[in-house]
């Protein structure tokens, strides 16, 4: 048993070393805040070896993970919702120097999403997931998968029809 | 989706920052401290960050080196003790957790010491390989089977403790140890003078009467045990202190002596440390 879970060790940290720049795009993603998302990252690698043996196949490692990372941003978000908000010009320059997707864009309306509907279109365009992995990131079942997906799909056509008129 | 295909870009445009690698295997050693500390039950010494891979030389080599390293203590504006190696990995069963020390200073003592602790450090990692194939080719001798012999594991480790230091002198100790059916310990000692350029000495210490001071407390820890786990003298037991007798400096400037195991007393004592009340 120990020399499986040490190969499934090996893959998974190889993984999270290779895959890192993507995990740091989701963060940012929801966060919107390097240092936010940096922590982010950080935290959720750092569950994922201490949970590792909850993972059961290799196959399932990318879902399991993102299961991981989207749990940890939304713990972020929701406990920004007890923070006091800080005004805009209060903050230093660092904490937003990078740059927004400029305004008005696909990107820039997905990332207007909730949270929750987001996290679906997120994961099945950018990062290629399947709705089986979403299911399993989610923890939605499938057909919940599908019908916020859509949902999803036609709150973006919706706000960019409203766009052209 | 074609239309996603812009936003995709736009999406994948996202800054990436240099430090995102640094805090990936900051969150990996983390997380496999959290994950080891819950399996063995317990932690083995102090600061061991356990980084995946093996880290050699200069601190600006890698960010999460550097990371690492600013939380060795730093000593004075003469010295430093660094962690040089650090590295925590599973290879053929062997679980290694690896944290060398090196000293930074100007003077050939240091340079010396690290030799020193390199040598014994590629001594005692062949010594654990050499001692794990052995044990393989007798197990598997003696009726037991390629499965069975992938359940078991040995534990390789190596750390170190710095026991006091002061502007010009540091006193620590680093840790070898090999456990599977049987285990064995061993503790080095380093006391250095790093203005003088040297190793400090009990007679430094204790002045010229150093023997006779060592002796009384040995002894009188001896007759004071009630565990009849020291040799007496007849079975080899302790006799004298001598130059080679290992030691370390405790922050209030008290010595102990350090006896290896099998030394002076049997093996389920360990090593034998006794204060040396000043």
């Amino acid at each position: 048993m120990r020399n499986v879970s040490h190969i499934l060790e090996k893959q998974l940290t190889d993984y999270l070393v290779t895959d890192q720049a993507r995990f740091y795009r989701l963060a940012y993603s929801y966060l919107k805040n390097r240092e936010e998302a940096l922590d982010a990252v950080q935290t959720a690698v750092c569950r994922a070896l201490e949970k590792q043996g909850e993972l059961k196949e290799p196959e399932a490692l990318r879902a399991w993970f993102y299961h991981i990372l989207v749990h940890v941003c939304m713990d972020v978000l929701r406990s920004r919702k007890r923070v006091t908000l800080i005004p805009p010009e209060a903050l230093d320059a660092g904490s937003y120097e990078d740059p927004l997707p400029s305004d008005g864009t696909l990107a820039q309306r997905v990332d207007a999403l909730p949270p929750e509907v987001g996290t679906i279109i997120k994961l099945r365009f950018y990062e290629g997931l399947s709705l089986k992995e979403i299911s399993t990131v989610t923890g939605w079942n499938l057909n919940t998968v599908k019908t916020r997906l859509y949902t999803g799909l036609k709150k973006l056509r919706i706000s960019m029809e409203g766009d052209q008129s | 989706m074609n239309e996603f295909k812009h936003a995709r870009e736009e999406y994948e445009s996202t800054p990436i920052p240099e430090e995102l690698d640094g805090r990936v295997r900051a969150g990996i050693r983390q997380g496999k401290m959290g994950g080891r500390a819950k399996r063995h039950g317990f932690r083995w010494g102090i600061g061991v960050a356990a980084a995946c891979m093996v880290m050699v030389g200069g601190l600006n080599v890698s960010p999460t080196f550097a990371a690492a390293a600013s939380n060795v203590p730093v000593l004075g504006g003469l010295f430093q003790v660094l962690t040089i190696r650090d590295y925590a990995t599973v290879e053929n069963g062997i679980d290694y957790e690896v944290s060398v020390p090196g000293v930074e200073s100007e003077g050939d003592l240091a340079e010396k010491v690290n030799a020193e602790i390199q040598k014994r450090v590629d001594a005692h990692l062949a010594k654990a390989q050499a001692d794990w194939d052995d044990y393989k080719e007798a197990f598997l001798a003696t009726g037991g089977t390629e499965e069975e012999w992938a359940d078991r594991e040995m534990n390789v480790l190596i750390d170190y403790e710095i026991k006091s230091q002061t502007d010009t002198t540091v006193s620590f100790v680093v840790d070898f140890a090999e456990g599977w059916v049987a285990s064995m310990q061993q503790r080095y000692c380093y006391n250095l003078d790093l203005v003088n350029d040297k190793d400090i000495t009990l007679a430094d210490v204790l002045g010229e009467d150093w023997v006779s001071i060592c002796n009384d407390a040995v002894n009188a820890k001896i007759a004071a045990d009630e565990s009849g786990l020291f040799f007496t003298a007849e079975q080899g037991g302790f006799t004298t202190v001598d130059d080679t007798t290992s030691f370390y400096l405790n922050e209030d400037g008290s010595v102990t002596l350090v006896f290896p195991e099998y030394s002076i007393a049997s093996g389920a004592a360990g090593i034998v440390e006794i204060p040396v009340e000043a």
